[in-house]
């Protein structure tokens, strides 16, 4: 625990000695967040309806992912560099610290900027959830964070999985990115909309839909698969389970490096 | 004139060259380009359930498609540029005795022409394997082909200047993730790549038509759709190069200023 906070001490500080920058770059993830945001008005504004979804409905879906991802990008920022990290001989230096190295690699470059996606995740969950007349018990509410956390679980997964393929190529592949970068395109917006094969990707292979959608929906009032109370609890815990199945690989991965650099 | 451009032109003759040299990324790039068009395709499918008056559903596929083979031609290599400030290889590019704004411009042009090309062609070879309400349509007629073309060079141009802008900024800022990433980011969406401007209310087309940026892809799209009138036409070729002229004295006044500026240490 003490090292957890000196980590994050130590990241904030070298963020302040560079205000401007951190300032900067905070707002340049605002104003991302802010285009997706309003991209999504314009359709909403044309169109009304997507799929069997209200434009408010949509812009629920919408903030809860958004959040999920920048978590993701916040505490995952060292597994999404983590090319640069093997390519310059810095892992080295971690495998000689007597921490655990996914928890070493997370902290090491934790990345506070993503505040800004953050805030307008919420806001567009806290703007459509007043429209819908939403009533939120504490049970609704865990439900919706854990859902929420599930699927960092999931992109943090899929950002490992990237990273362990680092260890066989130390160039990105790109596959991967699609699921990633892609799988934040794809379901901010209800998958029930897509056609089979993508929704099938996107429940099954990485389970962004099964921790997400599925409560979600649920929570809109218009639920994607007809669960259980149990089922529907249980459809987060994915999340968890998909990383533990990719720290396997990561594992693989630790035990064949040798080294790089000098 | 001609003895006066030929540094300027090789320096682009050498950077087309460089630029056939990353075929992995230009393949990786194209991978992810097919992969969004493609969703953004299905998103568009779904939303369009009842006929719209004024943009069809094969009209904003079409959109989608162009934008994504067109993509890379709004970036440029600014970190190139970073880099070069900073280890302090800048000082054999200033040596040269070129001005400085010109030679990164035909670079920049270079690069975008082969970076767009080694793209836009396998995406198209790969157009018949989608199911068929998915797929670019043909520009409407021979002369929407032609207008298309004229004014995609005029939209290289413009958005040429639009980079040169931001590279002068991070010139300052020495931070290309800072300002200039920002100015990428707004100009990713006013560009229509986040979202077709043709699906932007009524009321705010005019603003969104003539507003800079659009007139990298969006006008020339706009034309591919519809071949346009003599007059729109003209009218349209105008504004892009008059926003063309604007920005090129911006640019070069603003790479003036920097390069009186510049101080190179070490040695």
């Amino acid at each position: 625990m003490r090292y957890i906070f000196h980590a994050v001490r130590m990241n904030l500080r070298a963020a302040a000695q560079y205000r401007a920058s951190f300032l900067m770059q905070s707002v340049a993830q605002l104003v991302m967040t802010g285009c997706d945001l309003i991209a999504l008005l314009v359709l909403i504004d044309r169109f009304r309806h997507m799929g069997r979804w209200e434009g408010t409905e949509v812009m629920f879906f919408f903030g809860a992912m958004q959040i999920a991802f920048a978590l993701t990008e916040c505490f995952g920022r060292g597994l999404t560099t983590f090319s640069s990290v093997i390519r310059k001989g810095n892992f080295d230096t971690l495998l000689l610290r007597p921490r655990p190295l996914l928890l070493q690699l997370s902290l090491n470059a934790c990345d506070p900027r993503r505040v800004g996606t953050v805030a307008v995740g919420a806001a567009a969950l806290i703007v459509s959830s007043l429209r819908l007349g939403l009533v939120w018990t504490p049970g609704r509410l865990l439900l919706l964070a854990l859902s929420i956390a599930g699927t960092v679980c999931t992109m943090a997964a899929l950002f490992l999985l990237e990273a362990a393929f680092c260890f066989f190529s130390v160039q990105s592949v790109e596959l991967i990115n699609m699921l990633t970068y892609g799988g934040r395109q794809v379901c901010q917006y209800p998958a029930d909309i897509y056609p089979a094969p993508l929704q099938l990707l996107f429940t099954w292979v990485a389970p962004i839909v099964l921790c997400l959608h599925y409560p979600v929906s649920w929570l809109v009032g218009k639920p994607m698969a007809d669960f259980s109370p149990f089922l529907l609890w249980l459809c987060p815990v994915a999340g968890p389970a998909f990383f533990a199945l990719m720290t396997l690989a990561w594992r693989a991965g630790v035990r064949r490096y040798r080294g790089t650099g000098s | 004139m001609r003895k006066r451009l030929k540094p300027y032109l090789s320096a682009f003759r050498l950077r087309a060259l460089l630029e056939t040299q990353y075929r992995a990324a230009a393949l990786g790039g194209m991978a992810t380009q097919l992969f969004f068009g493609i969703v953004l395709c299905c998103v568009y499918s779904a939303l369009f359930t009842q006929g719209q008056a004024d943009v069809t559903l094969a009209e904003t596929v079409s959109y989608v498609w162009l934008q994504q083979m067109l993509f890379r031609a709004l970036m440029a290599s600014e970190g190139e540029l970073m880099e070069q400030i900073l280890d302090g290889s800048i000082a054999y590019t200033l040596l040269r005795p070129v001005h400085q704004h010109t030679w990164w411009m035909f670079r920049t042009l270079a690069q975008k022409l082969v970076g767009v090309a080694m793209r836009l062609l396998p995406m198209l070879l790969c157009m018949p394997l989608l199911p068929p309400e998915m797929r670019l349509s043909l520009p409407e007629s021979p002369l929407a082909a032609a207008q298309f073309l004229l004014s995609l060079g005029c939209g290289f141009l413009c958005v040429t200047q639009i980079n040169l802008i931001t590279m002068a900024v991070s010139m300052r800022t020495l931070d290309n993730r800072g300002i200039s990433g920002l100015i990428n980011l707004v100009m990713m969406f006013l560009c229509g790549n986040i979202i077709p401007l043709t699906l932007f209310p009524p009321r705010l087309q005019l603003l969104m038509r003539f507003q800079p940026f659009a007139q990298a892809l969006d006008a020339p799209i706009r034309m591919y759709l519809h071949a346009q009138p003599p007059a729109a036409f003209a009218l349209s070729l105008a504004v892009q190069l008059g926003w063309t002229a604007a920005l090129w004295a911006l640019s070069r006044q603003m790479w003036n200023t920097n390069l009186r500026r510049i101080v190179i240490q070490g040695g």
